[in-house]
């Protein structure tokens, strides 16, 4: 941490000074996910040979095909993409309609609406642990995706709403009215002009209720005891070894839960920074 | 009803208009936003309202799944049970030194990250990638990954602490060491959100600021005190309220690298409502400890709001 860094761009502008504050982002950011992929690579031998090694001598892939032998992790990764995917859909579609009416419709309740979205993304869902299992074991919704999809879609609902009213409000209403001279209705005007057209938006939107969706830990654990049912980080840390922790299968799970998060990420990371800097958001 | 169709810029329909599928397509403007709005309140009804409600309730009922008497009225007594509670206290005590610690932590780091990664670097995405993986990396994860990282015998912290010369720390036998542990891996986790929050914030003070301090004089550290941080101001406590209500839910990086240990000394209030809940399906003293987070959460999201309106 260098106390003087200014914001402007004269000093340390030295190019390798620069190279310098960059490597120390990119280690700071990478190794971790770097780490656990060099140890996933390495043999039980290597992996317990001190001092530890840090590049993998002889690379394998034999942690990988344990991983996916020795538990259903498969099913982990299947189960945690469509409860990512489901919530995600079904936050985009609730969220396109309510950010409709707060960004055209002429609505007197706008500011409060406003307010209670900004709240309810304030809001700990943790303290309603108890209920939410409650009301899930009272609709059998227990070890089904369900359980987990409801509350996912509210985790996101807040920020995806604000995203999309901002999209929507720069929208020019003339497109839509002339869609809607053409025969379109206004619902029709909708889906046919108005999110078309925020489609950066409504990307934006769906990878951070995807993102938030797929890190999700404590609601997993507690509603989805079935080991059939398990998304992807709970059946990771559940992962249970013969003695210690099995930390080379372990590291090659982690491993496969990373990369489709970081396909996401590399590919849209422009998108995800003006989503996250724009509206509200969740840690 | 009548009134507000005729104020939308929804042009009318001349013929089959009194049909009834198309006034349910083409519904008054106030029908539209109720229908739209609908879904949302519902799902934030099911999931949110009626919750609470409930939540609130059964704090003040004796409930527990496993003795299989029915739920009766308790009054405080849930309350009761808690004050005398040393392992309430004590999750209680390391959620808020948790928030204490790493709340603050994360800012600085975070700052100090958003303070290099605004350098004017050629290629932008490497750095940009590098906060935003922490980011989306599940907080499980990132726990996995540390406690991998501070493993007493092949952890590569130990092995960096060996090769300096320094013991290696056995670092989850000692409540202190764990501790530590688990606070700097939610500072390295959550401090590259709050950078990316602080960058957005550095971009927009226009650089004529700085080249106007810069002719009257003003050396860096001026400028950063009187120019940058009050203008990072916002952005900086919009991070900052919702960092500091997550630390209070701490769960996740706690559970997967001790689950609490060693004993309880490193176990959080979020960790102690769940294995109230699911382990052993206490709803009635859940519900009451999940109140007491409420609140906390509910002072530090008052507490903010006020400083906000203070300094306008």
């Amino acid at each position: 941490m260098n106390a003087e860094a200014p914001t402007q761009h004269s000093f340390l502008s030295g190019t390798p000074l620069r190279i310098l504050v960059g490597l120390i982002l990119v280690v700071n950011g990478m190794f971790p996910a770097l780490w656990i992929l060099f140890t996933s690579l390495k043999t039980e031998a290597e992996l317990t040979a001190k001092p530890i090694t840090w590049l993998p001598h002889a690379p394998t892939i034999a942690n990988y095909l344990r991983a996916f032998t020795d538990q259903p992790l498969l099913l982990f990764l299947f189960n945690s993409f469509m409860v990512a995917i489901l919530s995600t859909a079904l936050t985009l579609f609730i969220s396109v309609l309510a950010a409709y009416a707060l960004a055209r419709l002429q609505l007197r309740a706008r500011d409060l609406i406003l307010s209670a979205i900004i709240a309810v993304s304030t809001f700990p869902l943790v303290t309603l642990l108890v209920p939410l299992f409650e009301i899930m074991r009272a609709l059998n919704l227990l070890n089904t995706w369900v359980a987990l999809i409801l509350p996912y879609t509210v985790l996101s609902l807040p920020v995806c709403t604000l995203i999309l009213v901002s999209f929507f409000e720069g929208i020019p209403r003339d497109l839509e009215n002339s869609a809607m001279i053409d025969g379109c209705t206004r619902i029709g005007a909708l889906f046919k002009v108005v999110v078309p057209l925020s489609a950066p938006g409504v990307f934006t939107a769906g990878i951070l209720a995807f993102v938030n969706a797929w890190d999700e830990f404590l609601l997993a654990l507690s509603f989805n005891s079935n080991p059939m049912l398990r998304t992807l980080p709970v059946g990771i840390t559940l992962y249970q070894g013969e003695f210690a922790f099995p930390w080379p299968v372990i590291s090659a799970a982690l491993v496969v839960g990373i990369v489709p998060v970081a396909v996401l990420i590399v590919i849209f990371q422009e998108r995800v920074v003006s989503g996250l800097t724009s509206g509200g958001i969740k840690g | 009803m009548a009134t507000a169709s005729e104020t939308s810029v929804v042009p009318t329909h001349n013929e089959s208009a009194t049909k009834w599928w198309t006034r349910f397509l083409d519904p008054s403007e106030r029908t539209l936003a109720v229908l739209l709005l609908a879904p949302a309140a519902l799902l934030l009804a099911l999931i949110i309202v009626y919750p609470v409600c409930r939540l609130v309730w059964t704090s003040f009922q004796n409930l527990s799944l496993t003795s299989g008497v029915p739920a009766e009225f308790a009054g405080l007594e849930n309350y009761r049970l808690m004050l005398d509670d040393p392992v309430f206290w004590e999750t209680t005590w390391n959620t808020v030194l948790i928030t204490l610690i790493t709340v603050p932590g994360a800012l600085f780091v975070g700052l100090a990250m958003a303070l290099m990664a605004n350098l004017p670097f050629k290629t932008k995405w490497p750095v940009r990638l590098s906060l935003l993986i922490p980011w989306a990396l599940p907080l499980s994860f990132a726990g996995l990954i540390f406690a991998w990282f501070f493993h007493s015998e092949y952890g590569v912290v130990n092995d960096v602490l060996r090769r300096l010369g320094f013991e290696g720390v056995i670092w989850f036998n000692s409540a202190n060491w764990a501790f530590a542990a688990i606070c700097l891996t939610i500072i390295w986790k959550t401090s590259s959100f709050m950078a990316l929050i602080i960058l957005a914030g550095l971009q927009t003070i226009p650089r004529s600021l700085y080249e106007a301090a810069e002719v009257d004089g003003a050396g860096r550290m001026r400028q950063f005190f009187e120019i940058t941080l009050p203008l990072l101001k916002p952005a900086i406590v919009v991070a900052l309220i919702f960092r500091t209500i997550t630390a209070l839910q701490t769960f996740d990086i706690p559970f997967t690298m001790t689950r609490g240990g060693p004993g309880t000394s490193t176990a959080t209030l979020a960790m102690y409502i769940h294995q109230n809940t699911v382990d052993f399906l206490d709803l009635g003293y859940g519900s009451a400890l999940a109140v007491v987070m409420f609140a906390l959460s509910m002072c530090v999201t008052a507490v903010y709001l006020r400083m906000i309106r203070a300094k306008g």
